[in-house]
């Protein structure tokens, strides 16, 4: 397997699929064509980096469909949009539900390949962030329940004095338990746990 | 009829006797005919009226006229006078005919006889007048009046002026008009119409009246001997007659009153002599009677026997009504006219213009508008009507033809406006259905270049490469320029062409030209045609707007159904020579009010639907003789059937 992303190519054209395949296979990456998304259901991609080209209005579930059928697969993959027709209505439509473009057939090289680029990134930060997001909850899972509310607490802004009159607890447990704590998520102030907190809470949304 | 001279006085008196008339209660005569006869009023009718109004003098109330013919009673010239006298004498005359049949009785004893006769079969009602009908009856009368009804007056008829101008002077109670055969003018006439001839022949007969009409002519010929040279043929045996007029030859004219005996003493009608004449001349026949007229003769100048009856009757009435015979103021002579044959002028050659005005022209072929003159002119009454009525209505043919062409070439506009309506509304998909190639080809050059770019082209797995997206590439060109075919051929603004197509083939392109549109409406064409071509004749483009007329309303109609029902299913199949081509949806259907308007322009039940597809659809399927109709089906949905007869198949 190589390291380039792959593109999965859903267009029912058969020579658009066919030339669309070859041109970002000359551009240098993995290609794969599917004739419906129907298709592509049926045979659930690997996750692996990469991209929908998708056009808009195919047979059977629809590019929109589709992106909505993959999220329960795990698998999130950025689309970019290809039309025959490029009227407001679908372009409102693709964008809202998170395409990266939306092109109108006969597409340019440029614009094409661009926009790929861009899913393409997209979906490299959307797994970096997917991976430190499960990297931090990794963290987070390890911590006691007593560490979790000492967490809770100091990122609330309490001095380890009142932590302790609120738990019940010596001030000096406190202190153990909140290096303890900060060592397990690798943090060294507490503001780095206020960042910490702040991204959990986002990835909890 | 007789023939010439027969009228001629004879001398015997005959026996027999006619009642012509039954005596009339009736006060007043009976209408005569002509012009003529108001003339006679001034010397006669008055007197007749007189005579009605006033006490006879010297009849009773019914005066009892003899009429005493000389001759035979058949002979034409009698026939003639005797109707002339019957249509003016009064009606209340008692008329009695006696005929003496000269000359076949003649001389002294018959005469006797006959007075005898007459006197004895009249004693108990003697005449009040006598009429004397031709010379010898008068001469007869004249010889034996004294015996027989010497109180009776006499008028006389057909007597010659020269007859009589060689009798001693006439008592004044005998009256009459002579006439006057003028031969001189007829041989005058004669020699005038034909220029050419050179020999006048003059024939006549043994009798003394024969005699005195040769007497005649030869103190007249003279005056044409310098012209022509002048024979007669006087007393001759028939035969003898018959044979020179035979060999006369064309350049002689002959002239003869007939005659009443032959050299060898064979008694003839005069007439009859001259129809034998007439049959072996060569020459151009003139006689003086116009009882001849018909029988071959050219003419002559003759009295008219009906005119003579005519005079005897008013001078009769006048006379019997008391007027006195001296005061009756007779003309001195009967007029003659002139009668001529015209089959005889055209024998002969008669040059028209040399024919005198007033002659009277016989037997001459009425033309067709003479014969038929009414017929004619309802003929062409009728005609011009017709014509008039056909040209009317081939104005109006020309004026429906050309308001049908302009109504054609306005449907003919409209079916096309149609085209181009549906094309609009398919623009977005025809649109795409180009740019799926033109994206392809784009594409595939970009890939070219990219591979062009990665390294040498001479490496063999590039090369493939290349020539793979060069096939491609011509294959996407194609498949453009095919949507482009279509869609040119749809908008075309062709003449309606009349052709042998595959229903199936016309019905597949024109559902390929839908597809796109059917895709981007999510919508799914079933198509299920004949296995066999569906060969029909008609215009191709006509077809397939009637195709996309339906499937345009079959998608309008499940627009916003849910996926399940978004599908329209294509039909042909064949049934007796007709093809049978059915669309189906299963959209909202068809409201059962609707089934005939919506058939009709303009009527519409979408709110942005013009309301012109089913009623152009409709055009343009009777235009191939076939026919358009929903049916009401059973589920839900519409179901549109055309119906089209394939090639070869007989007229709806």
């Amino acid at each position: 397997m190589s390291n380039a992303a792959l593109i999965h190519v859903v267009d029912d054209d058969a020579s658009q699929r066919t030339a669309l395949l070859r041109l970002l296979g000359a551009a240098g990456f993995d290609t794969r064509g599917y004739a419906c998304t129907g298709e592509l259901l049926l045979h659930p991609p690997q996750d692996r980096p990469g991209c929908l080209l998708l056009d808009m209005h195919l047979p059977g579930p629809s590019g929109l469909e589709l992106q909505a059928a993959l999220q329960p697969l795990g698998i999130r993959l950025p689309v970019v949009f290809l039309t025959g027709y490029a009227d407001v209505t679908s372009s409102v439509q693709a964008m809202k539900a998170g395409a990266v473009d939306f092109l109108a057939k006969p597409v340019q090289r440029d614009l094409l390949l661009d926009a790929i680029e861009r899913a393409v990134a997209r979906d490299a930060a959307q797994r970096a962030e997917r991976q430190e997001a499960s990297r931090l909850r990794a963290c987070f899972g390890a911590l006691t329940p007593r560490e979790r509310d000492v967490f809770d607490q100091v990122v609330a802004g309490m001095l380890n004095k009142q932590i302790a009159y609120s738990l019940g607890i010596a001030e000096r447990t406190v202190k153990m338990q909140r290096a303890q704590m900060m060592k397990k998520l690798n943090a060294s102030s507490a503001a780095e746990l206020g960042a910490l907190a702040e991204r959990l809470s986002r990835l909890s949304d | 009829m007789e023939t010439m001279p027969c009228i001629a006085i004879e001398k015997k008196p005959p026996l027999s006797r006619n009642h012509v008339q039954a005596v009339k209660p009736r006060p007043l005569r009976r209408a005569p005919s002509s012009a003529a006869r108001v003339r006679r009023l001034r010397w006669s009718g008055l007197c007749s009226l007189f005579l009605v109004l006033i006490a006879p003098v010297t009849a009773g109330e019914h005066p009892h006229v003899l009429v005493l013919y000389g001759y035979d009673r058949l002979l034409p010239a009698i026939v003639r006078m005797n109707a002339g006298l019957r249509e003016t004498i009064s009606p209340e005359v008692q008329i009695s005919t006696e005929f003496l049949d000269y000359p076949r009785f003649s001389g002294e004893s018959y005469a006797r006889t006959v007075t005898r006769f007459l006197v004895a079969k009249y004693a108990a009602q003697p005449p009040d007048l006598i009429i004397a009908g031709g010379e010898n009856a008068l001469t007869f009368l004249l010889a034996k009046r004294a015996e027989l009804f010497p109180r009776a007056g006499v008028v006389h008829m057909a007597t010659r002026k020269y007859s009589l101008d060689l009798l001693p002077a006439l008592p004044a109670d005998v009256v009459g008009i002579p006439v006057e055969y003028d031969f001189s003018r007829t041989i005058e006439l004669a020699l005038r119409l034909h220029p050419r001839a050179d020999r006048l022949v003059l024939v006549t007969g043994a009798t003394p009246y024969d005699r005195s009409w040769e007497t005649r002519l030869r103190e007249e010929a003279p005056r044409f001997a310098g012209r022509v040279k002048v024979e007669f043929l006087a007393g001759l045996p028939t035969a003898t007659v018959l044979k020179r007029l035979g060999e006369l030859g064309t350049d002689a004219i002959i002239f003869s009153p007939g005659y009443f005996q032959d050299g060898t003493g064979k008694t003839f009608i005069p007439l009859k002599a001259a129809i034998g004449m007439v049959e072996a001349a060569t020459a151009p026949f003139y006689a003086p009677s116009d009882t001849a007229i018909g029988i071959g003769i050219v003419g002559g100048y003759t009295p008219s026997f009906v005119a003579m009856g005519r005079e005897a009757g008013l001078e009769a009435n006048a006379l019997l009504a008391g007027v006195a015979p001296q005061d009756l103021k007779l003309p001195k002579v009967m007029p003659t006219t002139l009668k001529l044959d015209w089959r005889q002028i055209l024998r002969w050659g008669i040059a028209q213009h040399a024919i005198p005005d007033d002659a009277e022209i016989y037997f001459r072929a009425p033309t067709f508008l003479d014969a038929h003159r009414k017929e004619a002119i309802s003929a062409a009454v009728v005609f011009l009507l017709q014509s008039g009525l056909i040209g009317w209505l081939l104005i109006e043919r020309r004026r429906r033809q050309q308001a049908e062409q302009a109504e054609q070439q306005q449907r003919f506009e409209l079916v096309h406006a149609s085209r181009l309506a549906v094309a609009g509304e398919l623009t977005a998909s025809i649109a795409h259905e180009i740019n799926q190639p033109l994206g392809a080809i784009l594409n595939n050059a970009d890939a070219a270049e990219l591979i062009l770019d990665s390294g040498p082209a001479s490496d063999h797995t590039r090369r493939e490469a290349l020539r793979a997206i060069l096939a491609d590439i011509r294959h996407d060109d194609l498949r453009a320029s095919e949507v482009i075919r279509r869609l040119r051929g749809l908008l075309a603004k062709h003449q309606v062409e009349r052709q042998v197509f595959d229903l199936r083939e016309a019905t597949t392109d024109a559902v390929h030209l839908l597809r796109i549109e059917a895709r981007r409406r999510r919508i799914e064409f079933i198509l299920r045609v004949t296995p066999t071509p569906a060969t029909m004749v008609g215009d191709r483009i006509q077809i397939q707007q009637v195709v996309i007329i339906l499937l345009i309303n079959a998608m309008d109609a499940i627009g916003d159904l849910p996926d399940d029902r978004r599908q329209v299913v294509i039909s042909i199949e064949e049934r007796l020579k007709r093809f049978l081509l059915s669309v189906r949806d299963r959209g909202c259907g068809i409201a059962s009010e609707h089934p005939r308007q919506m058939f009709d322009s303009f009527f519409s039940t979408k709110h942005a639907g013009m309301g012109l597809g089913l009623s152009i659809a409709q055009t343009l399927v009777n235009a191939h003789k076939g026919r358009i109709w929903a049916e009401p089906t059973p589920d839900e949905g519409a179901l549109f059937h055309v119906e089209l007869p394939a090639i070869g198949a007989p007229g709806k």
